[in-house]
């Protein structure tokens, strides 16, 4: 087997790899996570937007929803950004907007760790998060975005 | 847990790391297997940083459990009589939570959160006659500088549904004198998404401006509200603010992203002539009633299309205050907000009818209309408003024609203040044009 051979063989296999969308997805997808004990399972995109500027303040079973996000920077937050279409000066404008309006108690927490974002799930029931779905830890609780799980093809948030 | 126990079991630990680590190597030896030892040197110095850092957490729980149990520290000279807690005890005395709390928010003051917002001032005319003589600036001066509105806002959460809001406004007056104005205080109660009742005073939702933008120069993308959004104790028409009970919320309709909006309240609303005549108008309204309706449609994100029809009683109490008017508000507004464009429309028309005289109306039609795109740091604006009032109208014969542009930009200094530089022209009925400069320094704290 010459070289050429051997060097198609490993494009061919390459090529198939990156079409596998999990493999691919997985390195990349953001997952919604929520707390275990909430119902919920799946979430229209035009609800997480909702949820995620605040104009969704409770759970369909009426649990009042908390914001948790990462700090700026994080992969979560630029994926958080990218759904509300803003830049991060303008969704820090934003929030201070939404909480004078009355619109919000308080901006979203904003924590610096997975870590702290399970903690958050644990102490906060209707709490809701990004969570870059390698980091998903037991403890959290990952819901459908449109109906599809972070790897499937056509997920919405990477 | 006591101290040298913890310490021998991480020695253990350690030790038997070190073991496997060794066997594992003499195993895998080989002259071929240099990348993976690589890797797993890596693994193995991972898992010794990782469990230094829990040697290290634990050290920190137990000096964190001494200096919170002085007394039952035998050294300390504590009463000796006391018996010893037994191990089993002390072993089941849970670890305090470990550091994970986030990063204290110095706007949240033993659970009632706190914004502050401010401006300083710069405005000049080119005309010495008294105009507009409000937030400070002093009428028939070339021009001065002023501190307009200075307000703190705080809310607190009472329980998972009831919070409660208020804004205090230290507006400045004629002679750098303030006054304190409460422009909200609300106790809300969120029931759910479809409906959110507030009680207290509130600001009336006649339109987009009022909501979205309050009394806050730092969030508004101009120096100056359009004249028929200013704030009626600053010789605005509207009737801004107002005591009662107000309710909002969702209705189901799927994408169409549908709102109401409904209000039951005092007004009284008491506006200065805005013509420099120094009169001051009590309107002495009856209670008012507000409802409104908004779509912002999830197909276009940031477009938000809204009317509302708003109904009082009020006096001109330069007439007589047996002379009441009917008043009617009908505003109507499209506002795109969104990739950095701010557009916002709106309009609006006044009816004062007499109701000693079926035969008489005064309508007053004003918009404005203003875009703006972030570039950068920087956002230059453009707007342009109208107002005509019927000479005829007692009630805002002051205010009569006026029309024009204003340009300008705001400029982003940080994400807490912004400087604003704004030219105006105004066309009047009767008077000659009116030119002004204004500058603005606006924050957030």
């Amino acid at each position: 087997m010459g070289i050429k051979s051997i060097t198609t063989l490993l494009l061919l296999g390459l090529a198939i790899f990156s079409l596998n969308p999990q493999a691919m997805a997985q390195s990349s997808d953001i997952a919604v996570v929520v707390s275990p004990d909430n119902p919920a399972t799946n979430v229209s995109l035009g609800d997480l937007r909702k949820t995620f500027v605040g104009a969704k303040h409770s759970w369909p079973g009426g649990q009042a929803i908390k914001l948790i996000t990462r700090g700026p920077g994080c992969p979560e937050r630029v994926v958080l950004l990218k759904l509300l279409a803003m830049s991060e000066s303008e969704y820090k404008q934003y929030w201070t907007a939404q909480v004078f309006r009355g619109e919000a108690d308080a901006e979203p927490l904003t924590v610096p760790s997975v870590g702290m974002q399970k903690e958050a799930m644990r102490l906060f029931p209707g709490a809701v998060s990004l969570v870059n779905a390698r980091d998903v830890k037991p403890g959290m609780k990952v819901i459908k975005v449109d109906g599809l799980l972070p790897g499937a093809a056509g997920y919405a948030l990477r | 847990m006591p101290r040298g126990r913890i310490r021998t079991r991480f020695d253990r630990l350690l030790l038997a790391l070190l073991l496997v680590s060794t066997f594992s190597w003499a195993q895998s030896a080989g002259p071929n297997s240099g990348d993976h030892d690589q890797e797993t040197i890596t693994q193995l110095v991972e898992q010794i940083k990782q469990l230094q850092q829990q040697d290290h957490d634990l050290e920190e729980r137990i000096k964190n459990l001494e200096a919170k149990q002085p007394q039952a520290s035998p050294a300390s000279g504590a009463d000796s009589s006391l018996p010893a807690p037994s191990p089993q005890v002390a072993e089941q005395t849970p670890p305090p939570p470990l550091p994970t709390a986030p990063p204290r928010d110095w706007h949240d003051v033993r659970g009632i959160k706190w914004r502050g917002f401010g401006e300083v001032d710069y405005q000049a005319l080119d005309q010495r006659r008294p105009e507009l003589g409000t937030y400070g600036f002093v009428p028939g001066s070339a021009g001065n500088f002023y501190t307009g509105d200075f307000g703190l806002f705080l809310t607190s959460r009472l329980s998972n549904r009831t919070s409660v809001l208020s804004e205090i406004v230290f507006e400045e007056r004629d002679a750098q004198r303030y006054d304190i104005d409460l422009r909200r205080m609300l106790l809300k109660y969120e029931y759910n998404d479809h409906l959110k009742m507030s009680f207290g005073r509130y600001q009336t939702s006649i339109g987009y401006y009022n909501w979205a933008f309050l009394s806050a120069a730092w969030l508004q993308t101009t120096a100056d509200r359009p004249l028929i959004m200013e704030y009626s104790s600053n010789g605005g028409l509207l009737p801004t603010q107002a005591i009662g009970v107000s309710a909002t919320g969702s209705i189901l309709s799927g994408k169409l992203g549908l709102n109401y909006v409904a209000e039951y309240g005092s007004s009284d609303t008491k506006r200065p002539d805005i013509n420099g005549d120094g009169l001051v108008n009590d309107e002495n309204n009856g209670n008012q009633v507000n409802v409104g309706l908004y779509l912002r449609p999830d197909a276009v994100r940031g477009l938000q299309i809204g009317s509302s029809y708003y109904h009082d009683k009020i006096s001109n109490l330069i007439q007589g205050p047996s002379l009441r008017y009917g008043q009617s508000i009908v505003n109507g507004y499209v506002v795109y907000v969104g990739h950095g464009i701010e557009f916002l429309n709106e309009g609006f028309l006044i009816r004062d009818a007499p109701l000693h005289s079926s035969d008489t109306l005064f309508n007053t039609p004003a918009f404005y209309s203003q875009f703006s795109k972030q570039i950068g740091h920087l956002r230059p604006f453009v707007r342009y408003q109208y107002v005509n009032a019927s000479p005829n109208d007692s009630i805002y014969n002051d205010v009569g024609l006026r029309f024009g542009p204003s340009f300008g930009a705001r400029y982003d200094l940080n994400d807490y203040i912004a400087f604003k530089a704004q030219l105006d022209h105004t066309v009047r009925r009767g008077e000659p044009d009116l030119n002004g400069l204004h500058l603005q320094l606006a924050f957030a704290f």
